[in-house]
């Protein structure tokens, strides 16, 4: 058992890095160090996980870091830089709808709303207020995952934005009082992006969705609109 | 002002005059290092300063009274700054010298003379530099206020000696949180001190400095004192992030032994943090200068992150 | 002491008096007289608040009743002498720098109205802050906005003039609308005109009484929205006009809001958080707006938006500790707050008055066309570079000792056990830090662009030292700001309130101490000196056009914040021919999108003018009409008076 003062202060120093390689995601236009930092960020959780298991000592946080370790810190960001040397173009500079500076105000904004949404709930769902930070982080990135996907157009970039909304359920999942079968939701989940990526690859999506669809509508397998 | 607080502004300052150039050329040599070269000797900057006290002033006729005495008052709002971060020993409390507040604006008035100094001389270079540096300061500001708010939540004090002295009787693994507000020291450190990947000093071209092109009209012993004040703004700020993590070796009372050891082990954690301040220089590429409040905005949400769940939970 | 008061108060009554009588020969020498009796006056008034604010006693009298309720009187508090202190201290050397400054611009007998009007202007304002009865109170108060509706209406020949004139006034009668109503909402339920402890209303009536009082004082502060006053009029005023109404007339706006917040009604929770919230927002967004301005008076005028935003600020925390109960954070509001009231006012009127002075020897407001003032206007560059360094904050001055007792207040508030407060503090003081900084760096611009380098237009080439009254006035409050801020410890520990914050006199006698031995080390070694020419790189002439400019200075601060500015670029071409290759010519235009003009002030005043439209078009009719209007009214009369009797 970890003494409970520093187990909080651990807490709430992953809890910081994870928000700032969520930060960092949403600013960042090089697609190398875009993955880096996913599979930094799914280190901390595999992490987190770990502490959490030397607290509560459920076996059930034990297998859900082992996996997160070896399918997200691993194999993914693998697949992803392989796909990536594919591609012509490595860097994604264009931002819709939100600049890197307003993204950052608007999710820190949502953070705000999410906890006061929360509080209501807190009673019933989590333990203690730490906990409650948890959730509301989780949903958060869950949020900021959905920003990266609507607000950059490359779709490697779409595809790590997917990934981050993952890893908001996971950490959601994790400071919940009950966890059904979540494991399993999570390994079809992640089954799903790697058909994904290997579609991606198949095909050949060079850049963005719409340079595929022209090069489609080219070939004669799309029609224009 | 008792006899304690005396002898620690003696002793405080002429350690800060006297080891601030040997910081610079550190890091300097460190870069050069990674950049596979064998760099300047470590003394480089002393040669440096004594020969730019043996050249004469010039003055362009343009300039005013300002470009006279604002090589003054910038090392002098630095050097009466320094006096509020104790590297020597921790003086007894009295008359506010150390509040926080009152430190970052000593440093706020350096730079204001600077720029002052930067504009007078009638050329666009000096124009450009003080414009682009007051910007950089302006959006900097809440996240050093930020920082220094999470050190003030935590340590429940604004006045930095008192806040070593409670980490220093309590030790750090009581604070964890405050090894995050580290974090955004260190970048603090970078901007303040113009350090890649803010701005880049080495170079003389307008597209790449913003410090340098502030000073450019300096020239002889004033130069020396300007060039001196970087120094010691960056060993106060080195000083600042050095002793709220590991402040062990701080004396508290006056004794020629502990004086001794603390001054050897500050020496030595300074020479680490030398290290790392050269390797992270070295891994970066200087950011546009319109990307850097995005880069801000990281850094001042970090430090807000902190605070925020210090009071959350 | 109460006789000193009065017969101060006498003595401006006189002065005006006088001038208005010898405005048949007005001269020079009629108008000396009269601004020497003026400056007796203030000294009286200055030295009999001094000693009932450091004696802490009150006094008071009833002047004449006009009813039962109504009547003049005045009533010297603690609050009020700190506020008529200010305005004896700030009016005494504006008049000794409008002693030289008057005899500029406009024909004589003007002058001599003018004359006339400023004892009456501030006369007015010193009633308003006396007055112990709301009627007083809104009597003193009409009397101070027509007086100085008539002082900025100086030149008016200029169109621009006019338009300030008129925005103003209409302002004005629109803050004083919302005082009226909170008033009569305070009379309903107090039963009394009188300004004292009136805790009585209900919780409803208290929030509209002080909703409507915040709108007021609010409008004649300058707070956003409602500001945009402000910078018109101080800028087409006179420079001495500019001063008394930059740095006196909106601390009277303060004093109401202060009475009756704090005294009248008790305030509630919600309260401090509007004033925190509207404080913050006229801060930050008065220096945005500021950046971009190149008219220096307008600048500064911007300037004065944000302290009155820090003054609100910190007032409004004040409210926030006090219902929390953390009594040490409540008092260094407090007290930052006031004390930032007093500083304000002798910085922002030093600045002002330097400002006029630049203004009258260039002919020009426009900062980009000054340069060089430094050289030939050495006294006034020092004068300016004291004030400067006062608004910046920076140590050991009088506006950084003022700042740190907010900043102290805010890094204190950790000990308020609610964590929503707590960051809504936190976002506060990173606002106020963006803000601070922000000052910092205008006033960089502000400073290098008007006094160093050379000068960008043959007329500040030409422009030369002014006289040295109007150096004077302005050198006595350059001296009141070093010695606020040097002993400021001292002052208020003086005072007697116990609160943390640094000592700055030690700070400020090392800081002499070092500069000094650095200046005899560098003169001992008699370093040799060369004039030379600025290294331009290699160009055989550096002109005057390659030098930086005010929108190059602030350019890089108005791309990261173009959210706020939103420039609007258009470029018209014209061509002379179809496949459009031949320029025939072009237009270009930048705008900035005026926010509050466009999207508030516009609409709503386009609204009151299609109603009054309206009601005229009745107007314009024959005798007939206006018999039917008459015979209507009377029937609904009647009616209404069968239904209720």
């Amino acid at each position: 058992m970890i003494d409970t003062l520093i187990f909080n202060d651990i807490v709430r120093g992953l809890f910081v890095f994870v928000l700032g390689t969520a930060v960092l995601i949403i600013t960042q236009r090089s697609l190398t160090s875009l993955f880096k930092i996913y599979a930094i960020q799914s280190f901390i959780l595999a992490i987190m996980a770990v502490v959490l298991f030397i607290d509560t000592g459920t076996l059930n946080l034990l297998f859900i870091a082992l996996l997160t370790l070896i399918v997200k810190t691993v194999f993914i960001p693998l697949f992803l830089h392989k796909s990536l040397k594919k591609m012509a173009v490595k860097r994604d500079i264009q931002f819709y709808y939100l600049t890197p500076a307003s993204s950052i105000i608007i999710s820190a904004l949502l953070m705000f709303t999410v906890y006061f949404v929360f509080k209501n709930f807190a009673a019933t769902l989590f333990e203690d207020s730490l906990f409650l930070l948890g959730g509301v982080i989780g949903v958060s990135l869950v949020m900021m995952g959905m920003m990266i996907i609507f607000s950059r157009k490359k779709i490697l970039t779409k595809i790590t934005g997917y990934l981050t909304m993952e890893n908001g359920v996971l950490l959601f999942s994790l400071f919940m009082a009950e966890m059904p079968f979540i494991i399993e939701l999570l390994v079809m989940i992640d089954l799903f992006i790697v058909i994904l990526i290997s579609t991606v690859m198949a095909f050949g999506i060079d850049s963005s969705i719409e340079s595929f669809h022209r090069r489609l509508v080219k070939f004669g397998l799309e029609f224009e609109d | 002002m008792s006899w304690n607080m005396i002898l620690y502004i003696v002793l405080n300052t002429a350690f800060v005059l006297l080891l601030a150039p040997l910081f610079m050329s550190l890091i300097k040599k460190v870069k050069a290092m990674c950049q596979g070269r064998r760099g300047t000797p470590l003394l480089q900057t002393y040669f440096q300063l004594f020969k730019l006290f043996k050249k004469e002033i010039i003055y362009s006729d343009t300039s005013s009274f300002i470009m006279r005495i604002s090589p003054y008052l910038n090392i002098a709002f630095l050097l009466v700054a320094s006096i509020a971060v104790p590297i020597v020993f921790i003086p007894a409390q009295e008359s506010g010298f150390g509040n926080i507040i009152l430190f970052l604006y000593l440093m706020v008035c350096a730079r204001f003379f600077m720029a002052l100094g930067g504009l007078d001389a009638g050329s666009a270079f000096g124009g450009m530099g003080s414009s682009r540096e007051m910007t950089i300061a302006s959006i900097i500001e809440p996240s050093m206020l930020m920082a220094c708010a999470a050190m003030a939540f935590i340590l429940k004090s604004t006045d930095i000696p008192l806040m070593f002295e409670t980490v220093l009787d309590n030790s750090v693994a009581q604070y964890p949180t405050l090894i995050l507000v580290a974090f955004s020291l260190f970048i603090i450190l970078i901007v303040e001190t113009a350090r890649v990947p803010v701005d880049n000093p080495e170079t003389h071209l307008e597209l790449t400095m913003v410090h340098e092109a502030m000073i450019l009209e300096q020239t002889g012993p004033k130069l020396a004192l300007t060039e001196l004040s970087y120094g010691i703004k960056q060993l106060i700020l080195m000083a600042l992030l050095i002793n709220i993590i590991f402040p062990w070796g701080l004396a508290v009372e006056i004794t020629p032994i502990g004086i001794l050891i603390s001054i050897a082990l500050f020496t030595l954690k300074a020479v680490i943090l030398s290290v790392l301040i050269g390797v992270f220089e070295s891994s970066f590429a200087k950011i546009r200068f319109f990307r850097l409040p995005d880069f801000f905005m990281i850094v001042f949400f970090l430090s807000f992150a902190i605070i925020v769940f210090e009071l959350l939970t | 002491m109460e006789t000193l008061f009065l017969s101060g108060c006498a003595i401006l009554l006189l002065c005006c008096v006088f001038s208005l009588v010898t405005i048949k020969k007005s001269g020079r020498n009629n108008r000396r007289i009269g601004f020497f009796i003026l400056l007796s006056g203030l000294i009286c008034i200055t030295i009999s608040s001094v000693l009932c604010f450091l004696n802490d006693t009150d006094c008071g009298r009833t002047f004449y009743s006009i009813t039962e309720g109504l009547s003049f009187g005045f009533h010297l508090d603690k609050l009020s002498s700190l506020f008529t202190g200010l305005i004896g201290i700030v009016g005494f050397c504006t008049v000794i720098y409008t002693i030289s400054y008057i005899e500029h611009g406009a024909t004589g007998k003007r002058r001599q109205i003018f004359a006339a009007l400023l004892p009456l202007f501030i006369l007015a304002m010193i009633m308003v802050v006396v007055s112990d009865n709301m009627f007083g109170f809104l009597f003193s108060w009409e009397i101070m906005s027509i007086s100085s509706f008539f002082l900025v209406m100086h030149e008016r020949e200029k169109a621009e003039t006019q338009k300030a004139g008129i925005f103003y006034f209409v302002m004005t009668q629109f803050s004083t609308l919302f005082l009226f109503i909170a008033f009569l909402v305070i009379y309903k339920y107090s039963g009394t005109f009188d300004i004292k402890n009136a805790a009585v209303l209900p919780d409803a009536a208290k929030g509209l009484a002080f909703a409507a009082l915040f709108i007021g004082f609010g409008t004649k502060a300058g707070l956003i929205p409602f500001h945009k006053w402000l910078p018109y009029a101080h800028s087409a005023a006179p420079s001495n006009i500019s001063a008394l109404m930059s740095g006196v007339m909106l601390k009277v706006a303060i004093y109401g809001l202060c009475r009756f917040t704090f005294d009248v009604l008790q305030p509630d929770l919600w309260w401090g958080f509007i004033l925190l919230a509207f404080g913050t927002i006229s801060a930050v967004l008065g220096v945005i707006y500021a950046l971009k301005e190149h008219d220096f008076k307008t600048l500064l005028a911007y300037h004065s938006i944000e302290n009155i935003g820090i003054i609100v600020l910190g007032l409004g925390m004040y409210i926030i500790f006090n219902y929390y109960g953390l009594e040490i954070q409540a008092n260094l509001s407090l007290v930052g707050a006031l004390f930032h009231t007093f500083n304000h006012a002798v910085f922002k009127s030093l600045l002002f008055m330097t400002a006029g002075s630049v203004v009258q020897a260039t002919g020009t407001r426009n900062i980009e066309e000054m340069g060089g003032l430094a050289k030939t206007m050495p006294f006034t560059a020092v004068l300016f570079l004291i004030g400067a360094c006062a608004i910046s904050a920076l140590p050991p001055l009088n506006g950084f000792a003022s700042e740190v007792m907010i900043f102290q207040a805010y890094l204190g508030s950790f000990e308020l056990n609610n964590a929503v407060v707590e960051i809504a503090m936190v976002v506060g003081l990173a606002a106020f830090a963006l803000m601070s900084a922000l000052a910092a760096a205008c006033f960089v611009k502000a400073f290098g662009i008007v006094f160093l380098a050379k000068p960008r237009s043959r007329e500040a080439g030409r422009a030369t030292e002014v006289s040295r009254n109007m150096l004077g006035g302005p050198a006595v409050l350059a001296f009141i700001c070093i010695v606020l801020g040097v002993f400021s410890y001292q002052i208020i520990q003086g005072i007697g309130f116990d609160i943390p914050i640094p000592n700055l006199l030690p700070v400020s006698i090392l800081l002499l101490l070092i500069t000094l031995i650095l200046i005899g080390f560098l003169k001992l070694a008699r370093v040799p000196v060369r004039i030379e020419e600025t290294w331009a790189c290699g160009i055989r002439k550096q002109t005057e056009a390659m030098e930086y400019t005010a929108t190059g200075f602030s350019e890089p601060i108005v791309t990261i914040f173009r959210l706020i500015f939103r420039t609007r670029k258009t470029n018209d071409k014209e061509y002379f021919d179809e496949a459009k290759s031949i320029t025939k010519s072009t237009k270009a235009h930048i705008s900035t999108l005026q926010f509050f003009e466009e999207r508030i002030y516009l609409p709503f005043a386009r609204f009151v003018m299609r109603i009054a439209s309206f009601i005229s078009e009745k107007h314009n009719k024959d005798l007939e009409t206006f018999i039917v209007y008459a015979f209507v009214a009377i029937v609904l009369v009647l009616i209404t008076a069968g239904v209720w009797l």
